[in-house]
């Protein structure tokens, strides 16, 4: 057999490998639900339950944050990050964490938010027009 | 009907729109007549209408950049794109820089650049001319339709920079008024006092240089490509890829440039905490560069040995290729939730797709057409031969490029396939293991195949000098890897120091050999050493870096997030001056200096010895943004040493306040009291002292007063300060409350000292008993002023960048000697 294609077959070979760690090293997106099922670490995507306010006081512990969010199922858990409130996080409309359940808590070991508003803001703001509004 | 809106200026929009069809339409006329003058060889008229295409192209495309910066200079808001892109607060710079911060005027530097290019290529490639042309203004005149933003069949094609706010958002919507009062509506532009600003994280020095770099390296990418389509396409197969290297190796110099110029970025001014995070944004910068080192190495394969013909131009053909993937992922929304930095989808998806595959399906048909007529070598490389182990270079760099383009695209795969996958849970380790494993390989080739000759090599010599230097490179590593602890990693990691090592050693050798004589060899030499420098400095720094505000202190707020084994715990509070020990720094938040927009806080780092003499002291000023519209924003600041980083980031802070800096912020003296506790009065004399939380003050004397800042104080009235002299923390501060009496009424004026969160009032005279009364307001504990920061030391790090900038050195020798080469043509 010619080198060149015995080094094809070990090119082959490692491609082939790689898929399969990417493809074993590669999280799924689940529920709350699944993640009570399973201990490995997942994705949740979801949105912030406004009505509870998060929870973040840096004098207490800087490093506990922690906050209610309803996932795409409508089912809600408490989430617990181990690190500072992300900024803007009450006006995120949708958040992706990676992490495993703890008993009753997710606990996140990162959250990415989604702020449309952040770069395209199509909110214009309009200075108010309140003159000419005469009061007697 | 349309209605007459005041103030705009209509004209530079229609100007500028113009220019985004003419720069299609002459592209396109362009890359016409190149066709024909290359299939009609004889007939130059082609060819002179090629050029003039091109040439009104390159024409519009600095008209269009004319009219946008004109728009965007003069705060011409009734544009969308300046509108949202810039303010008037700007600063020139940032203004400029605001230009390339969209969509749109990141695909006109592209565009811009690639006509610079175009320029350069029908000035010197002679009997190349049209074919390249044919292909480089094709891609031309593709990017253009980028920018046209028409609606064909109720589809709108691109983009233009040119839309009217009042066309890209519903003015009515969002501002109720103009819905409830019509008449208002015409002259709306009245209403719009300012852009949307830039995103305080980009305002920095980096987005001035950084995008025009990295767009010059892709739009160079454009002509290997187009020197490969050409010789196919005019059974050129063996000679297009001599001219084609030094194009090649210009845009691997300026696109690897921009890359790691966007590393820096990363690592100065944003808080990523590093300076590469495996994001699918940053990848897809990497991927085609990947692809195109290894191309450039397969070419002068190709050129030294006529080996490897087919690699060469298969790897250059996808490299460009993998340029519009790249612009696919970032621009099309698709990496959605799997990235931070990704644009969101402007509508393009399919436009873009079609860029890709119009590419692709132009390579792939041309490869097939040619196939039986390519030069395929017949003869296997000898096993000791350097253009053997070149190619396996090359093929290693393409398989560390396929991993990241296969995890890079997992949402690409869940659209295509209907699949969930989701990319791993820790990418950063993912990324870092299978990707040290292809480095390992590719730093041993960069070293020994400096040893073999092309052709064939003298084996018994070439094994020893190998295995000598290895050696060599083994123990140097392993110093290294003990000194800075290294070996506390992976062993993969270890292997790659071995590698970097040994390819700086090796290729050290050929440079000492170059300076005696063969000069020649000298770029490779130092591109190499450069690459080796490189992962050096990435290794140690990014594998050794310590987090050094590590904090397990803090309520522990339930059972569960005690046993949870928690990521290091790298965020501490400092109160304000109150110093706190971090590793061998005690490090103090001493205070705040605010330069509207931004916010500083001071953070004192002292090193102090054994006797608790200070040896060392430097303060960093970590800034932060509190944006109305973006809210809190802070990017680092870091110290250097020669040997070693620190980094401080701000994370949380209680001392700064949304919109702070702005007028609306300044507060009311009433409301005021209320962030203090309950105030308590002291009747003192001079000489007494007054104790509070956090130190005491005396009072040094009272003093009739002439005046008061700007109020004159007349015969008719009576104006007494109170020095007072505040020590708090070990630190001294003054002041003088002032207690007034005009026309019988009595006034007093209050002094406060922010940095004791103190505010003093000089509230009675007391002429019976020789006293005066000072009024104490404290505020409370909670009040009191902190942040949250992070500190982590990333040593050696300089090796990465000293080494970029010696990479760049070396492939800049190197393109001097291939343009030498060039010559006799």
């Amino acid at each position: 057999m010619k080198k060149s294609s015995i080094f094809g077959l070990v090119v082959i070979a490692i491609a082939i490998a790689v898929i399969i760690s990417v493809y074993s090293n590669s999280s799924t997106y689940g529920s709350f639900k699944d993640a009570q099922s399973t201990e490995s670490e997942l994705h949740v995507v979801g949105h912030l339950d406004k009505q509870k306010k998060p929870f973040y006081d840096a004098t207490k512990n800087a490093n506990y944050f922690s906050f209610y969010m309803k996932d795409n199922k409508g089912e809600e858990c408490k989430v617990i990050f181990t690190g500072t409130e992300p900024q803007d996080f009450e006006r995120s409309e949708q958040i992706v964490l990676t992490g495993a359940m703890k008993g009753h808590e997710f606990h996140a070991s990162s959250i990415l938010m989604k702020c449309p508003s952040k770069y395209t803001n199509n909110k214009v703001e309009i200075t108010e027009f309140k003159a000419k509004q005469a009061s007697i | 009907m349309d209605t007459a809106f005041k103030g705009e200026h209509l004209l530079l929009g229609h100007l500028g729109q113009f220019f985004t069809i003419l720069a299609f339409g002459s592209a396109l006329l362009s890359a016409i007549s190149y066709y024909f003058a290359t299939t009609n060889k004889f007939d130059n008229s082609w060819k002179r209408l090629g050029r003039i295409g091109y040439y009104i192209n390159t024409a519009s495309v600095v008209g269009i950049g004319v009219c946008l910066y004109y728009i965007i200079l003069n705060h011409l808001f009734e544009y969308y794109y300046a509108w949202e892109h810039s303010s008037r607060a700007l600063p020139i710079h940032f203004i400029i820089s605001s230009f390339w911060d969209g969509q749109e005027g990141s695909f006109w530097l592209w565009t811009f650049w690639q006509a610079v290019l175009g320029n350069v290529l029908i000035w010197r490639a002679k009997s190349w001319e049209t074919s390249v042309m044919a292909v480089v203004a094709l891609s031309q005149a593709i990017l253009a339709t980028m920018l046209i933003g028409v609606d064909i069949f109720g589809q709108r094609i691109g983009t233009s920079p040119f839309i009217l706010l009042r066309d890209a958002v519903d003015l009515k919507e969002s501002a109720p008024i103009f819905a409830a009062r019509p008449e208002l509506y015409h002259n709306y532009l009245s209403y719009i006092k300012d852009g949307n600003g830039m995103n305080p994280l980009l305002q920095n020095y980096w987005m001035v240089i950084h995008p025009p770099t990295l767009f010059l390296g892709f739009a160079s990418m454009v002509v290997p490509f187009a020197y490969a389509i050409a010789g196919l396409w005019q059974k050129r197969y063996t000679e297009w890829i001599k001219p084609a290297i030094p194009y090649s190796l210009f845009a691997m110099m300026v696109l690897g440039t921009g890359i790691i110029m966007g590393a820096f970025w990363a690592y100065e001014s944003l808080s990523f905490g590093g300076f590469w995070a495996w994001d699918p944004v940053e990848n897809a910068s990497i991927i085609p560069w990947l692809i195109l080192v290894g191309a450039v190495h397969v070419m002068i394969v190709y050129k030294n040995t006529g080996h490897s013909y087919f690699t060469a131009t298969a790897l250059v053909l996808t490299s460009f290729v993998l340029v519009l993937y790249a612009s696919f992922l970032t621009r099309s929304g698709i990496l959605g939730d799997t990235s931070v930095h990704a644009f969101t989808d402007a509508g393009m998806f399919w436009h873009l797709v079609a860029d890709v595959v119009i590419f692709l399906t132009l390579a792939v048909v041309l490869l097939i057409i040619r196939w039986k007529e390519l030069p395929h070598t017949k003869k296997d490389e000898e096993t000791y031969s350097r253009e053997f182990w070149m190619f396996v270079g090359a093929v290693f760099l393409s398989l560390s490029c396929f991993h990241l383009v296969v995890v890079s695209s997992i949402p690409v795969w869940n659209a295509m396939f209907g699949t969930h996958m989701a990319p791993p849970t820790d990418p950063v380790k993912h990324y870092n293991i299978v990707q040290a494993s292809f480095a390992v390989v590719v730093t041993l080739l960069t070293g020994f195949t400096q040893f073999l000759k092309y052709k064939k090599t003298a084996i018994t010599k070439f094994l020893a000098t190998t295995i000598v230097y290895l050696a060599l490179a083994a123990l140097i590593a392993g110093v290294i890897v003990y000194v800075t602890g290294v070996y506390k990693l992976q062993f993969v990691f270890i292997l790659i120091m071995v590698g970097a090592v040994y390819s700086i050693l090796s290729n050290g050798k050929v440079l000492i050999d170059a300076l005696k004589g063969k000069f020649k060899l000298a770029g490779s030499a130092v591109a190499h050493i450069g690459f080796g420098l490189i992962m050096v400095g990435a290794l140690i720094s990014a594998g050794t870096s310590k987090v050094i505000s590590e904090n397990n202190t803090g309520e522990q707020f339930s059972d569960d997030f005690v046993k949870a084994k928690n990521n290091p715990k790298e965020n501490i509070i400092l109160y304000k001056n109150e110093p706190v020990k971090m590793g061998k720094y005690l490090v103090t938040y001493v205070g705040d200096s605010i330069a509207p927009p931004n916010h500083y806080f001071k953070v004192d780092y002292k090193v102090m010895d054994s006797a608790g003499k200070v040896t060392q002291e430097f303060m960093l000023r970590p800034n932060a943004q509190a944006n109305l519209k973006m809210g809190l924003i802070s990017s680092p600041d870091t110290r250097h040493y020669l040997f070693s980083d620190l980094y401080t980031h701000v994370t949380y802070s209680n001392a700064i306040t949304i919109g702070e800096g702005t007028p609306e912020a300044a507060h009311d003296e009433a409301e005021d009291d209320k962030n203090y506790d309950a105030p308590v009065a002291y009747e003192v004399t001079p000489g007494d002292t007054i104790r509070f939380r956090d130190g005491y003050m005396v009072l040094d004397s009272i003093g009739k007063m002439d005046h008061i800042q700007d109020i004159t104080v007349t015969d008719k009235d009576l104006a007494i300060g109170a020095k007072l002299r505040i020590v708090s923390h070990n630190k001294t501060y003054h002041a003088e409350p002032v207690y007034m009496i005009r026309s019988n009424n009595a006034f007093d004026f209050s002094r406060k000292v922010d940095d004791a969160g103190l505010k003093l009032r000089f509230t009675k005279v007391l002429p019976q008993k020789h006293k005066i009364e000072i009024t104490l307001y404290q505020q409370p504990e909670s009040a009191r002023k902190w942040i949250v920061m992070r500190a982590i030391q990333f040593p050696d790090i300089n090796f990465l960048w000293s080494g970029t900038i010696i990479m760049v050195i070396g492939i800049l020798l190197s393109i001097f000697r291939r343009n030498k080469e060039l010559k006799p043509e």
